[in-house]
């Protein structure tokens, strides 16, 4: 990906940032290896809690490793663990359970997120108490969020089935948000979006403050609309702010994993089943070690690709 | 095109007084500029009449009608902008191609098309026109901000210092081809310039500004030949009218009340003085070389007279002089204007 330059170029940057020599003298050390020094603790503590990890884990799943067995005898399966992940059903319904919960959560948020702050952008008395209401769910911990959550989900005692029998008549016990095998992934996009949605408003705010208020006199003048003015200046200019948001909602919500152990496990029958938490399932409940680990390396090179192609795109959209 | 009036407008910005009770007729087909330094309001004032800014007192009038509280769309006025104001996400073509676009107008694609190419050939712009607005030099922006204001045909075109940063050959040319755009479809010209010979070449008229206010408005020959004061003498001139304490220049015949005495450098006579000087004496204490004439500094007591010399006139540094102004403006102590 790159998000992120290669962390030599940046110690150039940095050596070259540092004014000549006035370190240097100090120690008789030259600028470079000054900054070697002060970015080592980060490299290292990278190296120790990301890198060796990673290597560790692409290690383990060409094995039969078992966590649960760790003195059982060890032994090479080759690329077993990939072929079967990748031809498991269940793994491909997984995955689509995933795609479909990314794709719902990421087009609510971003149409809500992009509609609020562009309400919010207009400057009125009290919108900046608003903005810090509407960042608030936000600022929760996702554990918080889905225990509480799961008591507004409560059919009998909940506020949630309470307002919509309130609005809609149904009886309030008659639905179960989370027991419901089509209403359980609702549910999560639901609570994912109400946390979620002040995250991408606040960075389409971002774009929406970035265009200097010249444009839009210029666009008066040549009588451009507003519906006009919205399309051809506002949409096109906040753009690159609206597709890195998407970026980023998309791939915590394709790791999400906290908020729909909680409210649901995974559940009503598999219906819920992101690929996190069969992941989960065949980590720690079958203690198939060796098995995860493959499928751990599978998602995060899916992740890692699909963000990769989105980068470029985003950096096409950018540069025009 | 139409005639644009305002009608004792002014402005405040806060405390600031931008325009101060301003009233000026810019004729149909006529080519006004507003000449001042800077911050006396010339800019606030275009966006007074674009609708870009609302009007605290006062009326604007387009087209014979009040269009005082009505939206920049519907005033129909093109803009070129002081700092350019260009699309930055769009390509060059699209922006010349943006306000024909307006539903407003509804051009087909291919008129649009050939507006946008006679108008960027003619701004010398037309290999630029699928570059990113944003991809351009400064000359190059400028350029493509004033070719949207010409592609349209609007009620008036408003140019805050539309030819600032282009080099000079390009500026005389672009100078010509506004005046015989102006002259051939009658447009309607509301032109701000620091540049003398922009406001001498194309005005109609010229107005002067001074703190809000129009200090004067007439013909480029009447600004320059009977300014109303001395804050309006000194805008055009290059060098700047002399502007000479009238203690100074011992007994010359005045008109009573004369405080200063204003002598533009082609009206500045020099002799050189053999023996003892007649009128005012003066020394030639610098040269200015500019090719095709000098520019003499001579002094007087502490003043400094500066006038135009051919380069063979034989004068040099240190020469002892003598003086006659060949038609001197006289102003009183306030710096206004006293016929004499
Ligand atoms: N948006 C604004 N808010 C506050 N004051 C403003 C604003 N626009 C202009 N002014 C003030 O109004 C006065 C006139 O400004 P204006 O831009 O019209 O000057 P100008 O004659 O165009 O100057 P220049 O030749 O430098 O462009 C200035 O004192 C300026 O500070
Ligand atoms: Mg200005």
């Amino acid at each position: 990906m790159n998000l992120l330059p290669s962390s030599a170029s940046l110690i150039e940057k940095a050596a070259r940032a540092t004014p000549p020599s006035f370190v240097g003298k100090v120690r008789g050390l030259s600028d470079k290896a000054i900054a070697w020094i002060f970015i080592a603790p980060t490299l290292l503590l990278l190296l120790a809690i990301n890198i060796f990890p990673l290597i560790w884990t692409i290690q383990l799943s060409f094995t039969n490793y078992r966590a649960n067995r760790p003195n059982a005898p060890l032994r090479d399966v080759g690329l077993a663990h990939y072929n079967e992940i990748l031809t498991n059903p269940d793994i491909w319904a997984a995955m689509q359970v995933t795609a479909r919960f990314v794709i719902a959560s990421i087009v609510i948020q971003t149409v809500l997120g992009f509609l609020l702050a562009w309400l919010i952008d207009r400057k009125f008395r009290g919108s900046g108490f608003l903005t810090t209401m509407i960042l608030l769910p936000m600022m929760l911990s996702p554990a918080v969020v889905g225990n509480f959550w799961t008591f507004l989900y409560q059919p009998q005692i909940g506020l949630f089935n309470y307002i919509v029998a309130f609005v809609t008549g149904i009886p309030p016990s008659s639905f179960q948000m989370l027991g419901d095998v089509n209403l359980s992934p609702w549910a999560i996009v639901l609570v994912d979006s109400w946390m979620w949605t002040p995250y991408v408003m606040l960075i389409c705010l971002a774009g929406l403050r970035s265009i200097p208020d010249y444009i839009y006199e210029a666009a008066e003048v040549d009588r451009a609309s507003k519906w006009r003015q919205f399309w051809t200046i506002t949409l096109p200019m906040a753009m690159p702010f609206i597709m890195l948001a998407v970026l980023f909602r998309g791939i915590e919500n394709f790791k999400m994993f906290d908020m729909v152990n909680l409210l649901t496990g995974g559940g009503p029958g598999s219906t819920t089943e992101v690929a996190s938490i069969t992941l989960k399932r065949e980590a720690f409940e079958k203690w198939r070690t060796g098995y995860s680990s493959a499928f751990a390396i599978i998602l995060f090179v899916t992740v890692f690709g699909l963000a990769n192609i989105y980068v470029r795109a985003l950096n096409r959209v950018k540069s025009r | 095109m139409a005639e644009v009036v305002l009608e004792g407008v002014s402005k405040r910005f806060k405390e600031n007084v931008a325009v101060d009770d301003l009233s000026l007729t810019i004729s149909d087909g006529e080519f006004v500029v507003l000449l001042g330094p800077t911050g006396v309001g010339k800019t606030t004032t275009l966006r007074l009449i674009a609708g870009l800014e609302q009007v605290d007192g006062g009326k604007v009038l387009i087209g014979g009608e009040d269009a005082t509280h009505a939206e920049p769309a519907e005033r129909d006025t093109a803009f070129v902008f002081q700092q350019y104001s260009l699309y930055p996400h769009l390509t060059v073509y699209d922006n010349l191609a943006f306000p024909l676009r307006s539903p407003l107008r509804g051009l087909a694609e291919a008129e649009i098309r050939r507006r946008v190419s006679e108008v960027a050939s003619m701004l010398r712009i037309d290999d630029k026109l699928s570059n990113p607005a944003t991809r351009l030099s400064g000359g190059q922006m400028q350029r493509v901000a004033i070719g949207r204001a010409l592609v349209r045909r609007p009620n008036i075109y408003l140019m805050d210092e539309p030819l600032s940063s282009l080099d000079a050959k390009l500026r005389s040319d672009l100078r010509l081809e506004l005046k015989r755009i102006q002259n051939d479809m009658g447009a309607t010209i509301l032109y701000v310039t620091h540049d003398q010979i922009e406001a001498m070449t194309m005005a109609s008229r010229i107005g002067v500004m001074d703190a809000g206010k129009l200090v004067q408005i007439g013909t480029p020959r009447e600004i320059y030949e009977n300014p109303l004061s001395t804050y309006v003498a000194a805008r055009l001139g290059q060098p700047a009218i002399n502007l000479l304490p009238r203690a100074l220049l011992g007994d010359l015949p005045v008109p009573p009340g004369t405080a200063t005495i204003g002598a533009r450098t082609e009206h500045v006579r020099l002799t050189k003085a053999n023996g003892a000087p007649r009128g005012i004496a003066g020394t030639i204490n610098w040269i200015e070389h500019l090719g095709d004439h000098n520019h003499l500094h001579v002094a007087v007591g502490d003043a400094d007279i500066v006038t135009l010399a051919d380069p063979d006139s034989g004068l040099g540094v240190g020469d002892l002089v003598s003086i006659e102004f060949a038609r001197p403006l006289f102003f009183g102590a306030s710096g206004m204007r006293i016929s004499g």
